[in-house]
């Protein structure tokens, strides 16, 4: 049994951060549609730009674009902004999205911190209106359960329902009120526990792709129609259960550079329902040193390291490469 | 016209099959024309059983990119029907009626089969006869043949009658449409289209699912949610039931229509408030909010509004002559002209009016519940002590039954004010008076005013 120590720190965020040198990776793949740094990176970039430094830094992206609805703040986020190729719009994504140009490739990180709602998909059908061949669309939702309420809201659940509380009756209703008739009405109260979420909010996500590109494609040359691929499908926790899915959007008749891509090569690559969960083991630096002379292997049943269980082992060689290193620094 | 017509004295006005297809299947949506064919189905059902138990009967649709089909045990068309009737576009004056149908206008299968592909295919077991029949549209249309498929007819590919031993179960009917339309077809082969589909047709067939008919779209059951009012020892909806007789309604004698009316408070959903509309079962309008039912300056009513979001109003429409209910064809709303609805409009404007009172009132106790002015709530204890209630176990009660609200509060008459500083002076000005709430700082800021320049 690990002790307290090997928990996560949250306020750092590891998942997090390996999942972006992930996505950064897997953008790098898409050379045979463009060079990557004639793209443009559509981000929700928050006050830290992590993902803003990291392309353009590993991918020399120079257009970039963070959208950022906490207006007030401005004067934070410009002094922030980490290069001066980054601008900052100041409006909510809804009303930022239908108005971009979109001849140039774009890599779009839909980014939120709060659970799928009908805002998201709007936001998502936007991108497939817009994007040309090439690009890719990220989008990242809470999709934790919803923890059992306090007593006030189980009161107004009980005065607004007229029915007793049920915490799986309550997390469809707020489900229902987040995204309205989009959900199949199959769609059960105990279909939301554990894992639940995550895999309806894919499963909407998807079929709101579908629709917009079938819209959109109605009028097309059946070469030109635009078809979607799904090649990220993470899941991972800094605390909340986030759920994370990437699609490249291109032409039908562009299939031969897609093929191109490769994407099968990446490990963390998925195309359907299965999952790539990142799940980040909590090691001090000495340790990952020693755990990284001893890779790349094959199997990892050598790798040895004293008192650290060998599904740390197993998981850390898994994810290695991406993995962050935080350090306590003084910069003068 | 044609040299053998020389001389006649009659213009030809008679429709082409290209121009009448492109007609009637240009005003309804797929989905509406889909939950149509179902509506055939529970007609069979009802016609089978009187009583209205539907167990054991079911309707199982299939549909992909490449395929619909409908698949129901509900008895079967009878080839005697199928010859002289079903596939006629309208219904004849003499043609047998169903008691209490859902399809009423003879339009229904035939629109969509034509909405939906080029090709049909329909096998129908009833309890003495059996046929099939396999069209191929484009050829239909063309085949201008005098006597042949040009005069208006579909022809049978086999046909029995006269049978004996036919069991019950063994009985329904079978339709396959292939060929699919291009942008139908796309359609179908999207998940958020099925969804939508299934949403629709539980409600539009709420009613039946809820007499035991099973429904299934790609083997998934559709599921329903019966009409609930809330119940408690203080509310209670109201009730009203309504007969017209049919000499009133179209001069003729006959069976009547008999309306039922429920109106009072349901699950808060702002989607979902309004009046709900059905005829002969089926859902013709959904949580209306809009001056077709009740709302608006043209009724002297509010507007719907947030406020209204526990409304619930359910009309129920029944005849066993289904030409006498107010339905459009396509069943997706009422035909708000006709002397029924006008009559009925009337009493749910009057049904609704205590409830929307309560609803405003609620709204009011609530605000001044936040406010601090007030801490009776006699309304809010109400609807938290009510429960949900199915309309058809509702005890009678003509009116509409609630508490009235709380009395204002003693006192002199209250006024609220409200205004917007900049944040950190608010700040200041709560430590300054060393207080911890907002509203603190306007009334302390407020009695600091008065108290020097508000001596006359």
């Amino acid at each position: 049994m690990a002790g307290t120590y090997r928990r996560i720190n949250y306020s750092l965020r590891p998942a997090k951060a390996v999942e972006r040198k992930m996505i950064c990776e897997a953008v790098r793949r898409l050379h045979p549609f463009g060079k990557i740094e004639t793209y443009r990176y559509v981000g929700l970039g928050s006050v830290y730009f992590s993902d803003f430094q990291l392309f353009h830094r590993e991918l020399g992206m120079e257009d970039m674009l963070s959208i950022e609805k906490d207006a007030h703040a401005s004067e934070c986020f410009e002094f922030n902004k980490p290069y001066k190729c980054v601008t900052v719009d100041y409006r909510p994504a809804s009303d930022v999205l239908p108005g971009l140009d979109w001849q140039s490739k774009t890599i779009v990180w839909l980014d939120y911190e709060s659970k799928l709602n009908e805002t998201v998909l709007s936001d998502v059908r936007s991108v497939c209106t817009g994007a040309c061949s090439g690009s890719m669309l990220i989008v990242t939702v809470n999709a934790h359960p919803e923890r059992d309420p306090d007593e006030a809201t189980r009161n107004e659940y009980n005065s607004d329902t007229g029915k007793p509380f049920s915490l799986d009756e309550y997390r469809l209703r707020e489900l229902r009120n987040r995204i309205g008739d989009c959900l199949p009405p199959e769609i059960k109260g105990r279909d939301l526990r554990g894992k639940g979420l995550a895999i309806i909010s894919r499963k909407l996500l998807e079929s709101t792709i579908a629709e917009a590109l079938s819209a959109r494609n109605g009028v097309l040359r059946p070469e030109k129609r635009i078809a979607s691929r799904q090649i990220l499908n993470f899941r991972y926790s800094d605390g909340a259960l986030m759920s994370t899915n990437g699609w490249v959007l291109f032409e039908v008749g562009e299939q031969a550079k897609l093929d191109a891509c490769s994407f099968n090569e990446l490990s963390f690559v998925r195309i359907g329902e299965e999952v790539y969960s990142i799940d980040v083991p909590c090691l001090t630096i000495k340790e990952m040193r020693q755990l990284n002379s001893q890779l790349p292997r094959r199997g990892v049943d050598e790798v040895t390291l004293p008192g650290v269980p060998k599904s740390d082992i197993e998981r850390y060689a898994e994810l290695y490469r991406y993995f962050p290193t935080f350090a306590e620094a003084i910069f003068t | 016209m044609s040299v053998k017509d020389k001389g006649s004295r009659r213009a030809n006005a008679s429709p082409t099959k290209e121009f009448f297809i492109y007609m009637i299947t240009r005003d309804i949506t797929l989905t509406r024309a889909i939950i149509d064919l179902v509506d055939n189905s529970v007609d069979g059902a009802r016609s089978m059983r009187p009583d209205h138990n539907f167990n054991g009967l079911s309707v199982r649709l299939e549909i992909d990119k490449e395929h619909f089909r409908i698949v129901d045990n509900c008895g079967g068309i009878p080839v005697e029907i199928a010859r002289n009737y079903a596939f006629r576009f309208g219904r004849p004056k003499e043609a047998p009626v169903t008691p209490g149908s859902v399809g009423q206008f003879g339009v229904g299968m035939k629109r969509t089969f034509f909405k939906l592909g080029r090709r049909f295919t329909v096998s129908s077991t009833a309890s003495t006869s059996r046929f099939e029949m396999d069209i191929d549209v484009d050829r239909w249309k063309e085949d201008d043949r005098p006597g042949g498929a040009g005069e208006w007819q579909f022809e049978f590919a086999n046909v029995e009658e006269d049978l004996s031993g036919v069991k019950v179960d063994e009985t329904g009917t079978r339709i396959e449409i292939t060929q699919l339309y291009d942008s139908v077809a796309e359609s179908f082969g999207l998940e958020s289209f099925i969804t939508r589909l299934k949403n629709e047709m539980s409600l539009a067939h709420t009613l039946s699912i809820d007499s035991g008919l099973a429904i299934t779209v790609n083997a998934i059951p559709l599921l329903h949610e019966p009409a609930t009012l809330f119940v408690s020892n203080t509310l209670k909806p109201a009730f009203i039931e309504k007969i017209y007789p049919s000499e009133v309604l179209s001069g003729k004698p006959g069976t009547p229509v008999r309306v039922k009316l429920f109106a009072g408070v349901s699950e808060r959903n702002l989607h979902d408030g309004g009046w709900y509309i059905f005829c002969n079962g089926r859902l013709v309008i959904r949580a209306d909010q809009s001056a077709t039912t009740i709302w608006g300056a043209s009724h002297d009513m509010r507007q719907y509004h947030p406020d209204f979001a526990y409304f619930r109003g359910y009309a129920y429409f029944d005849s066993d002559d289904a030409s006498l209910l107010p339905w459009t064809t396509t069943k997706t709303g009422v035909d708000v002209d006709s002397p029924v609805y006008r009559s009925v409009q009337q009493e749910m404007i009057e049904l609704s009016k205590p409830v929307l009172t309560f609803l405003s009132n609620l709204d009011k106790e609530r605000a001044a519940i936040e406010s601090g002015e007030s801490k009776e709530q006699p309304l809010s204890s109400a609807l938290t002590s009510s429960k949900a209630q199915r309309t058809e176990d509702l005890a009678i009660s003509q009116t509409f039954d609630a508490p009235n609200p709380a009395p204002p509060p003693p006192g002199p008459r209250m006024q609220r004010i409200q205004y917007y500083k900049p944040a950190d002076e608010v700040q200041k000005a709560m430590q300054i008076l060393k207080v911890k709430t907002f509203t603190a700082v306007g009334e302390k800021t407020f009695d600091y005013f008065m108290q020097y320049e508000g001596e006359e």
